[in-house]
Formats: C-alpha cells, sequence, structure tokens
C-alpha cells in the first residue's frame, strides 16, 4: 500500500471555520422524524428500563398482575357512575405510588393521551346537538331550530349537563384504562407479561412469536438510529425532503432485505439449538404468599368496586 | 500542537437512566493517534458520537479546534459544513455505515455533499478504491461484500471526504489477520500524512502497535487513567481493574498455573509462578 496514498488527501482539507456569517440550517422534518423514530420506540412504546425498581407491583407474580389489568379494565367499562371511576382513579394512583413510578412523568403521559384520544373526540358530544338535556353553558343562539340528517340542531345551541357527565365518564374511563395498562407495562418486563399469558392458555408458539417480534421492534430501532447518525455525520447541510423521502425509500428496502436474512439466521440458530416445531417455554415458577394476598386483595376491591 | 478536540466534563445516559459516560474529560492533539480503551460497554462508542456532534451531552462541553460543538452551533451552516467535512466517524457496525446502493455510490455521497464536482469526486473515488484495493467492488451493493470489504468501504467513505480527524469505532472487530495489518498499516500512513486518528478499541494488541497515547475507560464510564501506550499496557494494576486482562489458571501436567491473561497482548508466566500441585 505504501506510495499509493492520494495526493488529495496530504493537503489541508478545509478552511477555518469564520464565526462572523451565521445562516441557521432548518433540519428537514423527515430528518426530524427519522431521528425520534427510534428514540419514540426504545422510551415512549417499549419504556426502556422502567419496568425495573423494587416497588410493590415490581415485586408480584406477571400471572397476578395479568389477572388484575383484565379484571379491573372489565370492571372500568362496566361502571356507569362518575363516584365509581373516581374511587377506581383513586385505588390506581396508591397503586402507582406504592411501586414508586414518577407520579409527574407518569400521569402528564396519561392525562395526555386521554386529552387528544379522549376528550378531543367525545367533546362534541357535550353539546346538546348530540346529548339533549339541561342546558348549563348556552354558546350560540339560532333564529330557529333546524333539522340536519338525523340530527335536531335546537335555536339555542350550548353544552348540556348530560353531556359534560358523559365527556367525564369516557374520559375518566379511559384515564382509568390507561392508568391500569401502564402500572403493569411500567413494572413488568414485556417478557414476563407475555409469558404470564400462558394462564389463559395462549399458544405457546404464538406466545414465542409476540416475543421475537419485540425483540426485533429493539433491533430495528437499534438499526435506524445507527443508520441515522451514519448518514448525519457524512451530511454537510440541509437535505431537501423529496431527497430525504427517495433515502428513507431505500433504507425501507434495506432494512426488509435485512430483516429476511435475520429472521432466516435465527431460525437456524433456533433449530441448532434443537427446536423441532413444537415450541416448550420455561416454567414460569410459583406463585409466593405475597402474590396470592395481593390477589385476594385485588379480588375484595373488585367485588366492592362493582357493588358500588 | 494543538488540540483539535477538546472534551470537557461530559456526561451521558441513555433514557436518562442508563449512564454511558460519567464525567469525562480529555484533549487530543493535531496530528496525533489517540486510543480510548475500555471494556464492552463502557461508553467508548457514546464518546465518539459526542466527539462527532451526532448526540449531544447533557452536561459537559465538547470543542472542534477551540469551537464549541453543540446542537445549536451545528445549525449554522458554515460551522456544519466546516465540522463534518473535518470530522470522519466510520462505525463500528460496517452495515450501518453502508447506505448506499453500491459501493461507488457509498464512496461518492461525502464528497457530493461536500459540494465537489462529479469529476472532481469520481477521482478522488477511484484513487481511494484504487489504495483500498477494492477498485473490483465497485458495481456491488454493500450487502454482498465480506466483512473486510465493509470495513474497507467504510473506511473508504470517509476518506473520499478527506477529514482532517478520524474517529475509528473498534475498527478490528471481527476481521481476519490479513486485513487486520492492512488496517494498521493503512492507519500510521494516514497519520503520516497528517490526519489525527481517534480510535475506540478494546484491542491491546492495536494500541501495542500504533505505540499511540491512550485513554483508559472504567466500567463505571469515568476515565481511569491517560498515557501513553507503554504507561497503559505496563499497568497490570489497572488493566485488571478495568476488565482488559484477567487472572487465568491452566495446567501443566499435574501443575496448575495462574497467571495474567489477555487475548491479545499477554500470555505470559510469572518468573516464580504460583504453583498447586493437582
Amino acid at each position: 500500500m505504501k506510495n499509493k496514498i492520494p495526493g488529495f488527501l496530504l493537503c489541508t482539507p478545509v478552511q477555518a471555520h469564520d464565526a462572523q456569517e451565521r445562516v441557521t440550517l432548518r433540519s428537514s422534518y423527515i430528518e426530524k422524524g427519522i431521528g425520534h423514530l427510534s428514540e419514540m420506540i426504545t422510551t415512549g412504546y417499549l419504556n426502556v428500563g422502567q419496568e425495573s425498581g423494587k416497588g410493590f407491583f415490581q415485586k408480584l407474580d406477571p400471572r397476578v398482575k395479568v389477572i388484575f389489568l383484565i379484571f379491573f379494565v372489565v370492571i372500568v367499562s362496566l361502571k356507569r357512575h362518575i363516584f365509581p371511576e373516581v374511587a377506581i382513579a383513586l385505588f390506581v394512583f396508591l397503586l402507582v405510588a406504592l411501586s414508586r413510578i414518577n407520579l409527574a412523568q407518569f400521569y402528564k403521559k396519561i392525562v395526555g393521551l386521554t386529552f387528544v384520544f379522549g376528550f378531543l373526540v367525545v367533546f362534541p358530544s357535550a353539546f346538546n346537538i348530540v346529548t339533549p338535556g339541561q342546558l348549563v353553558l348556552p354558546v350560540i343562539t339560532l333564529s330557529q331550530p333546524y333539522e340536519f340528517i338525523i340530527y335536531h340542531i335546537p335555536e339555542e345551541i350550548g353544552i348540556t349537563r348530560q353531556g359534560i357527565d358523559g365527556v367525564m365518564m369516557l374520559c375518566l374511563r379511559m384515564m382509568n384504562s390507561l392508568a391500569i395498562s401502564l402500572l403493569v407495562i411500567y413494572t413488568t418486563p414485556f417478557h414476563r407479561i407475555i409469558r404470564a399469558l400462558q394462564v389463559f392458555r395462549v399458544p405457546p408458539a404464538l406466545l414465542l412469536v409476540i416475543t421475537l417480534s419485540y425483540k426485533y421492534i429493539f433491533i430495528f430501532a437499534k438499526t435506524i438510529e445507527d443508520m441515522y447518525f451514519a448518514r448525519k455525520s457524512r451530511l454537510v447541510g440541509m437535505v431537501k425532503d423529496s431527497e430525504a423521502r427517495i433515502w428513507v425509500a431505500g433504507r425501507i428496502a434495506h432494512m426488509f432485505r435485512k430483516a429476511m436474512s435475520r429472521y432466516e439466521e435465527v431460525f437456524r440458530a433456533m433449530v441448532a439449538r434443537g427446536f423441532a416445531e413444537e415450541v416448550r417455554l420455561s416454567n414460569i415458577g410459583k406463585l409466593t404468599a405475597v402474590d396470592l394476598l395481593s390477589g385476594g386483595f385485588f379480588l375484595l376491591v373488585g367485588i366492592f368496586l362493582l357493588w358500588m | 500542537m494543538a488540540d483539535i478536540i477538546q472534551i470537557d466534563d461530559v456526561s451521558y445516559a441513555y433514557h436518562d437512566n442508563i449512564p454511558a459516560l460519567s464525567r469525562v474529560s480529555m484533549s487530543i492533539s493535531e496530528g496525533e493517534i489517540f486510543a480510548v480503551i475500555g471494556s464492552n460497554g463502557c461508553g467508548k462508542s457514546t464518546l465518539l458520537h459526542i466527539m462527532n456532534g451526532l448526540i449531544y451531552p447533557p452536561s459537559g462541553r465538547v470543542y472542534f479546534q477551540g469551537k464549541k460543538v453543540s446542537e445549536d452551533a451545528l445549525r449554522d451552516r458554515a460551522f456544519l459544513k466546516f465540522f463534518r467535512s473535518s470530522v470522519g466517524h466510520v462505525f463500528q457496525d460496517s452495515d450501518v455505515h453502508l447506505f448506499c446502493p453500491t459501493v461507488f455510490d457509498e464512496l461518492m455521497f461525502g464528497p457530493l455533499q461536500l459540494g465537489l464536482s462529479q469529476e472532481e469526486a469520481s477521482g478522488r473515488v477511484r484513487e481511494i478504491m484504487a489504495m483500498l484495493e477494492i477498485s473490483h467492488l465497485k458495481d456491488r451493493p454493500p450487502y454482498m461484500l465480506s466483512g473486510g470489504e465493509k470495513k474497507r468501504v467504510a473506511i473508504g467513505s470517509i476518506l473520499t471526504m478527506n477529514p482532517r480527524l478520524l474517529l475509528l469505532d473498534e475498527p478490528m472487530n471481527g476481521l481476519d489477520p490479513r486485513t487486520k495489518s492492512f488496517l494498521i498499516e493503512l492507519m500510521i500512513l494516514l497519520n503520516n500524512a497528517g490526519k489525527t486518528l481517534v480510535i475506540a478499541t478494546h484491542d491491546l494488541a492495536l494500541i501495542s502497535e500504533l505505540r499511540c497515547r491512550v485513554a483508559v475507560l472504567s466500567e463505571d464510564h469515568r476515565v481511569e487513567k491517560i498515557g501513553t501506550a507503554d504507561e497503559i499496557l505496563q499497568d497490570e494494576d489497572l488493566l485488571l481493574r478495568v476488565n482488559l486482562i484477567h487472572e487465568h489458571v491452566h495446567y501443566h501436567g499435574n501443575n496448575a498455573h495462574i497467571h495474567i491473561h489477555s487475548h491479545y497482548l499477554f500470555h505470559r508466566h510469572d518468573e516464580k509462578p504460583d504453583v498447586v500441585d493437582s
């Protein structure tokens, strides 16, 4: 290789940066999107590292937690009044606090999701066009009532007490269901949640597929992040959205090809370790006295809430 | 020589709760070879990502040729061009480093970003391909290359940009002996041509060959020591502490020998070895 070094490599690459003139670059939304995708997957969706800890819920067997999750989500859906929903919310709050989860972060996520996917969606139903009833906040007064398709538009449009009750009820249900689900997800590693589904006779083959898919999401997110960094380190200016789209399309094809070869390798590795069609998962272990007591306590609270 | 890059009291954690670097400080002079060594997961790759302005530490500062490298600074078009064309980063995993359809496109990507003409860029690419002995792979897609070929293409894709500073992340990982010696020769050649090299590695044989200055990162993500290759390699307590060498027991006949062992450099018996009759 000696004497083969190209002449341009021996030249001083670029002049020093002149700090006098500053032209600020704006990142393309696709560029930003790629970078944020893996962060969103790992921190938002997969909750990396948050399941660890020594709180109350972290110590429980995943089977107890999965049964708790289903039982309480059913209770949340069955209740027809605001007071029991508030009682459930307080009970879940207590469990979250006992599990030493960061309350601010936890409820920030729940309130945000409830506002976007709950409140904004159901808020129009608070008006007397959708929910007739006792008008508490008049908004517009029309010259006369109208009939529009199936809706009766009254002369005075506004928010009704029944409408507010309905919106509050739906938002509370959504908040409670989210809080219960996130409490279990935050305090249990994903593979243990999946393993716990064995108690519901979910076929082991399906559990294995879900576990492998979950693992692949991690690899996928990491690969996307690394590819984004590799490209970023060689970019010196702003990228047009059209160029970014072409690159993203190329990367999708690359990821698909990579996924194909990766699953073949994984399957070969499984075969090499004795996998032969039948999936056998390791035993999940016995329930402890704390698990049984906690399960019993949740059952009693659930029955009390159903009675309320 | 003036410092080309300076790291000042940098800490970094992934997802706010997985520590990667803890109060790391170091300065690297223009034209030197500098190695960052440490066991797996000690934060070497993270440090290189921070040096390359790919991630930004929440605490501490990074300077490139005396200018602060930050998210805000890299929004300045002129500084971004200056910085990206001055710093080349070869990633540990060549599969993520190589994202273009062919080897030729891969090597063209950087110079075209710098605003070079097609002719000048392709001239550089031809010269680099000849130097790295990959001209025959010109039209091959990167995923159809062997590990060693991918590494050569990855280095070539950076060299066509003619950076002052090369960040090499585990350059020897998974390569055969011939490719390794090719790369060591290349690194020395590039350094002689005036390039600054920062190498993240746990390969003690590599730093022994390059005789460079070395920073040792501990398993708790701190800088344990900075010194010459000789100083570091002779400090067995340090290498044991940071998990780069280990104590090893093996048998000669009925005698068990305990000695310090590294798969890279040491396999040495003490003058008076501990002998245990078995």
